[in-house]
C-alpha cells in the first residue's frame, strides 16, 4: 500500500507552477479555470491566499526576482536605490528587483531592507537600540 | 564627578561600534500557554534560541515546512500576533562565573534571590553531548552522603548516578539535603535543581541550608509550581550546563533534579501543546531520550581530559509505590542504582526510610573505602535475613537459638540504622559503629538502648582510639593494628557503659 503523503500550500503552489509555467494566451486561461475548478472542489479556496502568497514566492525564485521592502524616513533618491538595487542583486544573484517602498518617519533615519525572511535593518532606530544594549550591559 | 561620569561615557561611546548584519525574521502565527507558532526564521537550527520584541528569549523546538514552533521562557503575556521574531544563530545559553556559587538562580541563570547580578563573562550552552568513552574513567572515590544505611549499604561515587524514588512524603529530598549539608569540606560543589516544587518549600530549604553554612559551596536553580512549563524544561539542563562548566576546572561536582517525574510532565505539555503525539501515559516518543541525554552528562572524568566529576541525583516521585509506571522504570534503567524509599517504613519509626532489599548501587561498592567495606560487608545480607525472619516470628516462639540469635541482630541493625533529619554522622562514627554491631558488642543491649549506646561508643572511642580515627580518616584504610586498638577500645567502654 502506497503510503498517504500529505499535501501542503507549498506542493500545490509549485504544482500550479509547473502547471501553468509555459502557457500564454487561451491556453493560460483555460489552465487557469482548471487550477480555480480544483481548487474549488479539493474545498481549496479557503487556502487561496496562503497559496497565491507560495506562488509568487516560486514565481520570484524560479524568474530570479528579488522582492524588496524598503522602509525609510524620506523617498529614496535615485542615487540610493540604484546603489541598493545593485547591491541586492549581487547578494542574491538576482536578475531583478522589484521595491516596495514604505514611509515610517519612527525609524529615525536610515533604511530597513526586508527580503523574505531575511532582514537589513540600518535605520538610526535600530543603532541607538544597540548602543542602549552595549551600555546596559558595561 | 559627573564631568568624570560625561568622560567615561563618551570613551565607551566612542569604542561602541554597531553590527550590521543581515538578520533572519519571522512573525508570531498564534501564540499560547507558553508556545508560539511563528512563520519565517527559514534557516533557524534546532534548539536554537530566537527573541522577541520586548526582549523574550524563545527556543525554536519544531521545525515544520512553513512554520516554527518555539517555547517561550519569560512572560508570554506582552507577545503579540505578527510581533517580529528574530533568530541569533546560537543555541541556548546561560552566563555563568564563578560567582554564581551561594546563589539562587532561575532557568535561565538569571539570579533571582535580590542579592544583585552576578558578573559573567563566559557562557555555556544548556544542550551538550556527553562526554566520550576515552575521556571517561570508572567510579573510585565516594561521595560521603553522612546517612548511615546509604553510605554502609548503598554506597554512592563521584560520577554516579543514584536514583531516590518514593511515594510523597517519604523524605526523598531530606536525603538530599542531609548529602548537601554532609559535603563540607569534601571538596564538592553541590547544585540543587528544583522543579516544579512550591516556592515556599525552596525557601525553607534554602534557609536550611545558610544555617547549615551550606551554601558556601550550593547553587540553587529554581523553577517554580507558578511557572510555564518551557522554564521546568530547560532548568535541569541549565543545572548540568553550571556543574559541567565546574567540573571543566577539574573540579568535583553533586547535582539533584528534585524531581524528575514533574519534569516529565511539563515535557508532556509542551510535547502536546506542539501537536506532537502523544503515548504511553500521554508522554512523547522521545521522554527516554529526555532523561538519557540528561543523566549521561554525569560522568567521572580522566586526568588527561582535566579531570573533575559530576554524580548525579535524580529524584523521582512515584504514585502509590508504583514503581512499573512509565518514567520510574525509563529512569531505573539509565541510572546506576536507586535509593527506594517506602511509606510504610516511614510510618513505622524506620527513618530514613530505605528499604534495603530494593535498593541498589550498581557500582559504588568500588567507591567505598576499605575501613567500611570491612565492616558493612555482611550488614545487607543481615538485615535481608531479618526481614525474611521478621515474617515467621510472628507466629510463635518456638524458634532455635540461631534464628532467635538473627532476629536479635537484625532488631539491633535496624535500630543502628535510624537517623533524625539534619545530623550527618562522620565516617568514621560510622566504621565504629557497625564494627561494634556486626561484631556482636550490641547484642547484650536492649534494643531501646542501643541509641544511647551507640552515642557513648562514639563519644568514648573518639578520646581513646585516636590513631584509628586518624588512620581512617587520612589513609582510609583497613589494618589490623587499627583493629585491635578499636577492638580494645569498644570493650573497654563496654565494661563501663551502665544505660540510664
Amino acid at each position: 500500500m502506497a503510503i498517504k503523503k500529505t499535501v501542503t500550500n507549498n506542493d500545490i503552489a509549485r504544482a500550479i507552477y509547473l502547471y501553468t509555467k509555459d502557457k500564454t494566451g487561451t491556453h493560460l486561461k483555460e489552465s487557469l479555470q482548471n487550477v480555480i475548478k480544483f481548487l474549488v472542489r479539493q474545498r481549496l479556496l479557503s487556502k487561496s491566499k496562503e497559496i497565491l502568497e507560495l506562488l509568487n514566492k516560486i514565481i520570484n525564485k524560479e524568474e530570479g526576482i528579488v522582492s524588496a521592502k524598503v522602509s525609510s524616513v524620506e523617498k529614496l533618491n535615485s542615487k540610493t536605490s540604484e546603489g541598493l538595487i545593485h547591491f541586492l542583486k549581487k547578494r542574491y544573484e538576482a536578475k531583478d528587483v522589484v521595491f516596495e517602498e514604505k514611509l515610517d518617519s519612527g525609524l529615525l533615519g536610515g533604511l530597513r531592507v526586508e527580503v523574505n525572511d531575511e532582514v537589513m535593518d540600518l535605520t538610526m532606530k535600530n543603532k541607538i537600540g544597540q548602543l542602549q544594549e552595549y551600555l546596559k550591559r558595561i | 564627578m559627573s564631568n568624570h561620569i560625561v568622560e567615561n561615557l563618551r570613551k565607551e561611546i566612542e569604542d561602541f561600534s554597531s553590527q550590521i548584519k543581515a538578520e533572519k525574521v519571522g512573525h508570531v502565527l498564534e501564540v499560547f500557554d507558553g508556545i508560539a507558532k511563528v512563520s519565517g526564521l527559514s534557516d533557524i537550527k534546532s534548539s536554537e534560541m530566537v527573541t522577541f520584541p520586548h526582549g523574550e528569549t524563545g527556543v525554536a523546538l519544531n521545525l515544520e515546512e512553513d512554520t516554527v514552533g518555539v517555547i517561550i521562557l519569560d512572560d508570554f503575556t506582552k507577545i503579540q500576533e505578527g510581533d517580529e521574531v528574530k533568530a541569533t544563530g546560537k543555541i541556548l545559553e546561560i552566563p555563568i562565573s564563578d560567582n554564581i556559587i551561594g546563589r539562587v538562580v532561575n532557568a535561565l541563570g538569571v539570579p533571582i534571590d535580590g542579592k544583585g547580578v552576578i558578573k559573567s563573562d563566559k557562557t555555556y550552552p544548556i544542550e551538550k553531548v556527553a562526554p566520550g568513552v576515552v575521556t571517561r574513567l570508572s567510579v573510585s572515590e565516594p561521595v560521603a552522603t553522612g546517612i548511615k544505611v546509604i553510605d554502609a549499604i548503598i554506597p554512592i561515587g563521584r560520577g554516579q548516578r543514584e536514583l531516590i524514588i518514593g511515594d510523597r512524603q517519604t523524605g526523598k529530598t531530606a536525603i538530599a539535603i542531609d548529602t548537601i549539608l554532609n559535603q563540607k569540606g569534601q571538596n564538592l560543589i553541590c547544585i540543587y535543581v528544583s522543579i516544579g516544587q512550591k516556592d515556599s518549600k525552596l525557601r525553607k530549604l534554602q534557609t536550611r541550608l545558610e544555617e547549615g553554612g551550606a551554601m558556601a559551596y550550593t547553587v540553587i536553580v529554581s523553577a517554580g509550581a507558578s511557572l510555564p512549563a518551557p522554564l521546568l524544561y530547560i532548568a535541569p539542563y541549565t543545572g548540568v550546563a553550571i556543574a559541567e562548566y565546574f567540573m571543566d576546572q577539574g573540579k568535583d561536582v553533586l547535582i539533584i533534579y528534585d524531581d524528575l517525574s514533574k519534569h516529565a510532565v511539563a515535557y508532556r505539555e509542551i510535547s502536546l501543546l506542539l501537536r506532537r503525539p502523544p503515548g504511553r501515559e500521554a508522554f512523547p516518543g522521545d521522554v527516554f531520550y529526555l532523561h538519557s541525554r540528561l543523566l549521561e552528562r554525569a560522568c567521572r572524568r580522566n586526568k588527561e581530559y582535566g579531570g573533575g566529576s559530576i554524580t548525579a541525583l535524580p529524584i523521582i516521585e512515584t504514585q502509590a509505590g508504583d514503581v512499573t509506571a512509565y518514567i520510574p522504570t525509563n529512569v531505573i534503567s539509565i541510572t546506576d542504582g536507586q535509593i527506594f524509599l517506602e511509606t510504610d517504613l516511614f510510618y513505622k519509626g524506620i527513618r530514613p526510610a530505605v528499604n534495603v532489599g530494593l535498593s541498589v548501587s550498581r557500582v559504588g561498592s568500588s567507591a567505598q573505602i576499605k575501613a567500611m567495606k570491612k565492616v558493612a560487608g555482611t550488614l545487607k545480607l543481615d538485615l535481608a535475613q531479618y526481614r525474611e525472619l521478621e515474617a515467621f516470628a510472628q507466629f510463635g516462639s518456638d524458634l532455635d537459638d540461631a534464628t532467635k540469635k538473627q532476629l536479635e541482630r537484625g532488631k539491633r541493625a535496624v535500630e543502628i540504622l535510624k537517623q533524625p533529619q539534619y545530623a550527618p554522622v562522620k565516617i568514621e562514627n560510622q566504621v565504629v559503629t557497625l564494627y561494634a554491631l556486626t561484631k556482636g558488642y550490641m547484642d547484650d543491649i536492649p534494643v531501646e538502648k542501643i541509641k544511647e549506646f551507640e552515642e557513648s561508643l562514639v563519644g568514648y572511642a573518639e578520646q581513646h582510639a585516636k590513631k584509628f580515627y586518624k588512620e581512617i580518616s587520612e589513609t582510609k584504610i583497613w589494618t589490623d593494628a587499627g583493629e585491635a586498638e578499636l577492638k580494645k577500645t569498644i570493650e573497654n567502654f563496654k565494661s563501663s557503659f551502665k544505660p540510664l
